[in-house]
């Protein structure tokens, strides 16, 4: 019974850092261009198809074509950036919305109409060793997510706190046009900011397509299971979304183990109301608006 | 001189609307002019909210359903009349939209918009999984149709399209009319106040948070409204209909036109329900090209077609008058 209540639990701390990559991409790309990219999700996507097929095609071992999909990706968000996103910042939000939901669409039907609806598995290799530890069973793929999750987030905020670049990318999501003054290249910061964002969903892609399906439709409840993390996290704060993305994972978990399976999907919003009620100015404190 | 010609089309466009369902005798054109008119009833709602009061709702769709399943069930259940159980699919709608205004209206910009997503979706998963009620994914299927009546002495049986179409203009010029009165009185000032700067409403002594409830609320329970006639209409109704596919669609068609205006969002609805239809040539590709025509239009036209004339008719005007 115990050991039930810590597998779930252990799969609520898994799923969480797979939001949480998703979600630090989008509190980044939110922070410092100002826009909801509703597309964020498809870049998990094609990302996770990528992967598949560089698998497929190429014949390399799953870690490359994760890498490789991930560098891939990295281009495409430079070019999304720049041909969609950049004409619409400083715009009303909601052009920035429906931008990305264009965006979104045209990719999930695309990815549609070339892959079709069936779902795909990647075969990573990883699937049949299984740990045991406590009397807990992980498979090894299911903890390589937690690892990359952990590694990519304690790089990230090496990046973000230790580095030029990202100390200008904090400068221009503090004050875009002091930024400016002060000498820094704004559309370069705009250009890198959906670069990484783009590295830390396609990671969450193809974790996701190996341990659980790669579909066409696979982005669409990630992105907004995502942004409830944002809210929650208070935005712009690293710790924040880690914090947020574990609770949101283990609320599902477990809500999904012991209450309902059907409803798991509705629990992030229940924690979101919860969390206006309790704390109306985010979890973590202070929320810029 | 100006005054005349608006005269003229005014004339002209009630003529025609009325004269439609001759024009196009085939049933699948008179299915898509319901449908458009539906849809404008959504568009000048969700304006009234987004346009006007400046709050961005992306569950409107969720009202919709709301509507038309309360309306659909009544009629199911308890046998009521359509006449009866379309107020309540519009009320339950309002009163639903007023409880979720308590909590979250409070929120500004991105942080709204998210959160009522996500009640869309919410509404969604409670759509599929509340199978004693609902019965889930497989829909309502038989739906009364409203029964039938005389008015003016012409007798509605409500057996084919022209009948339905009929009474779908009389719902959007009964909305549009409401929505133009409201807007035009001191609640739209206010309203616009609030949209322009909420802050400074606040300090002027403007209950703002009463203020967006009823835009919220009321803007709501019109799409209650148009859910309960599309679900006597259709006759079927299942959550597909209702998700935040639609909502979005909605906000597009509310954009397309144009969000400060009361035309915009109606032509924005019917633009964007006749167009799409030539697109079913495309088959598979019809999506794809949605998408990218919308991220198209939203990077050239960010005002909206009736926004976009009017920035043009202003310049041409002030361009004349300096030359």
């Amino acid at each position: 019974m115990i050991t039930v209540f810590f597998q779930q639990t252990l799969n609520g701390v898994i799923l969480g850092s797979l939001y949480m990559l998703v979600a630090l991409g989008l509190s980044l790309i939110f922070g410092i261009l100002e826009v909801v990219n509703f597309a964020h999700g498809e870049f998990y996507m094609v990302a996770a198809f990528l992967t598949l097929f560089i698998m497929v095609k190429l014949g390399v071992p799953f870690l490359v074509a994760m890498l490789a999909a991930m560098l891939v990706m990295a281009v495409f968000g430079i070019i999304v950036e720049r041909v969609v996103f950049r004409p619409i910042v400083g715009k009303p939000m909601i052009n920035g919305m429906l931008v990305s939901f264009g965006l979104s669409t045209f990719l999930m039907n695309l990815a549609l109409l070339l892959f079709k609806a069936d779902p795909r598995k990647i075969d990573s290799g990883f699937a049949h060793i299984t740990i045991t530890f406590l009397g807990l069973r992980v498979t090894l793929e299911r903890l390589l997510a937690l690892i990359l999750g952990v590694f990519l987030v304690v790089l990230l905020y090496h990046f973000i706190h230790n580095t030029k670049t990202g100390k200008a990318m904090r400068a221009v999501a503090q004050d875009r046009i002091a930024a400016q003054l002060t000498g820094v290249n704004v559309f370069r910061i705009y250009a890198i900011t959906f670069a990484v964002g783009s590295v830390l969903a396609s990671a969450a892609g193809a974790m996701v397509g190996a341990i659980f399906l790669v579909a066409p439709d696979m982005g669409w409840t990630v992105v907004l299971k995502s942004f409830i993390v944002v809210i929650l996290g208070g935005f712009g704060s690293i710790k924040g979304v880690v914090f947020a993305s574990l609770i949101i994972g283990l609320v599902e978990s477990l809500g999904g183990g012991y209450i309902s399976y059907a409803y798991k999907d509705a629990y992030p919003f229940l924690l979101l109301v919860l969390a206006f009620l309790l704390r109306p100015e985010g979890l973590m404190g202070g929320s810029k608006s | 001189m100006n005054r005349a010609v608006k005269w003229i089309g005014g004339v002209v466009l009630v003529v025609l609307v009325l004269y439609l369902p001759r024009l196009f005798s085939l049933e699948y054109y008179l299915h898509i002019f319901i449908m458009a008119a539906i849809n404008a009833i959504l568009a000048l709602s969700l304006g009234l909210i987004i346009g006007f009061a400046g709050q961005v709702s992306l569950c409107h769709a969720a009202f919709y359903g709301v509507g038309a399943y309360a309306s659909a069930l009544m009629g199911l259940h308890f046998g009521l009349s359509f006449w009866v159980t379309l107020w309540f699919g519009g009320l339950l709608a309002g009163l639903l939209a007023f409880a979720l205004g308590q909590l979250v209206l409070r929120l500004k910009g991105h942080f709204l918009a998210i959160t009522t997503a996500f009640f869309g979706v919410l509404v969604t998963v409670v759509l599929n999984n509340w199978v004693d009620l609902t019965k889930g994914p497989m829909g309502l299927p038989g739906i009364p149709r409203p029964m039938s009546g005389s008015f003016i002495g012409l007798n509605f049986t409500f057996e084919s399209r022209a009948e339905y179409y009929y009474l779908a203009i009389l719902f959007v010029v009964m909305v549009s009319y409401m929505v133009y009165r409201i807007v035009n009185s001191r609640i739209g000032k206010a309203l616009i106040a609030i949209r322009e700067n909420e802050e400074l409403a606040q300090s002027i002594g403007i209950d703002t948070m009463r203020y967006k409830l009823f835009a919220f609320a009321l803007g709501s329970a019109f799409a209650g409204i148009a859910g309960a006639f599309y679900a006597h209409y259709i006759l079927f109704i299942s959550p597909v209909t209702f998700t935040i596919g639609e909502s979005i669609n909605i906000l597009v068609m509310v954009i397309f036109g144009g969000m400060t205006t009361l035309t915009g969002p109606i032509l924005g609805a019917v633009i964007l329900t006749i167009l799409p239809e030539f697109l079913r040539l495309a088959g598979a590709l019809r999506l794809v090209i949605y998408g990218l025509a919308l991220m198209v239009f939203i990077v050239w036209m960010p005002l909206g077609i009736v926004g976009t004339l009017k920035e043009f008719l202003s310049q041409r005007t002030t361009r004349s008058r300096t030359a």
